[in-house]
């Protein structure tokens, strides 16, 4: 059997040369999407060793699997995110999670702007967007901390 | 400053001005506008904070204490912020646009509950018009926007009791509305 690669006369996958760089909001957009599932992740647990705060937990989970959403969605193969490193967030007492969670919020938050100046104007405002729904996620956990 | 605890209904203390959110007090300068397209963008944001000033006179009005207070504090903020646009405007010789002598409310205020939604509301477009600034190429200008609508995003809050999945940004899917605690001051 003849492939039609070698029929045309391609010298195979080397004559394609050196892959192109990745633009530089993939690599945000892969950092982005990681933490996301990392914050996923979180979330999930807390709600199951909080079951006292799982309204408010459950309403700011759904907000993150929205953001989740909208980074993937920027990908042309959303598959490629699977390089992320696999969430695994540390097990935390129920009595600090609410708190654990604020903190996380807030370093995400912040970690989002730092790449700001990187990206293309459309991604900066997502991630401008996204950053600040994840500061106002730390400031409601703030007035519930240590209620676990 | 923290705000004594609570929302109108909700439990929620500012955090602006804090050293884990240095975002908070973001009443900044930003840096000089480079072209007409920038200053187009400042001249939105501009506008967006006469309506602000405008809106938190009415939300003051129907308001007492502490969310009088924090009425006025809003009112200020937003003040400062307008300062910063037009004195960076006039810098780069641009003509401020002037505030209307009124505005155009979204919905009926006549009562406590609907001057807290008011407020939610104004901050929600400032957010908006505050986005246009993180597009923008001039690295300054585009992190003094992240630092506004992050400042917004937590006023709305405090207002609402609610967080947004998007700040400033459409929500198609509803997400934004995902709220958790309706505040009983929201009408």
């Amino acid at each position: 059997m003849t492939f039609p690669l070698l029929a045309a006369g391609c010298k195979g996958v080397r004559a394609l040369g050196t892959p192109p760089t990745p633009l530089p909001d993939v690599a945000v957009l892969n950092h982005a999407i990681s933490a996301e599932k990392l914050m996923i992740a979180r979330y999930r647990a807390a709600v199951s060793g909080s079951p006292g705060q799982a309204g408010l937990l459950g309403a700011l989970l759904a907000q993150h699997e929205a953001h989740l959403a909208r980074l993937t969605s920027r990908l042309i193969d959303p598959g490629a995110t699977g390089r992320a490193r696999p969430p695994s967030p540390a097990a935390t007492p129920p009595a600090s999670a609410i708190d654990a969670l604020r903190a996380a919020e807030q370093d995400a938050a912040n970690a989002l702007v730092g790449h700001l100046t990187e990206v293309s104007p459309s991604l900066a405002q997502l991630l401008a967007s996204i950053a600040a729904s994840e500061a106002s996620h730390a400031l409601l956990l703030g007035s519930r901390g240590g209620t676990g | 400053m923290t705000r004594s605890k609570g929302t109108p209904s909700n439990p929620v203390a500012r955090s602006e001005g804090t050293p884990s959110d240095p975002a908070a007090r973001s009443e900044g300068t930003p840096s000089d506008p480079a072209t007409e397209h920038d200053q187009s963008v400042l001249q939105s944001a501009l506008a967006a904070e006469h309506a602000a000033i405008y809106g938190y006179g009415v939300v003051g009005a129907y308001l007492t204490g502490r969310l009088e207070q924090a009425a006025q504090q809003d009112w200020a903020t937003h003040q400062v912020a307008m300062d910063a646009l037009v004195s960076r405007l006039t810098s780069a010789g641009a003509q401020p646009v002037a505030a209307q002598d009124a505005y155009q409310l979204p919905f009926a205020v006549r009562s406590r509950a609907a001057a807290v939604a008011l407020a939610a509301f104004l901050e929600g477009r400032v957010a908006e018009a505050y986005l246009g600034l993180v597009a923008l190429d001039d690295p300054g200008l585009r992190a003094w926007g992240a630092q506004q609508v992050r400042a917004s995003a937590l006023r709305a809050t405090f207002w609402s009791g609610r967080t947004a999945a998007f700040p400033g940004l459409p929500d198609p899917a509803g997400t934004g509305t995902a709220a958790f605690a309706r505040p009983s001051a929201a009408p």
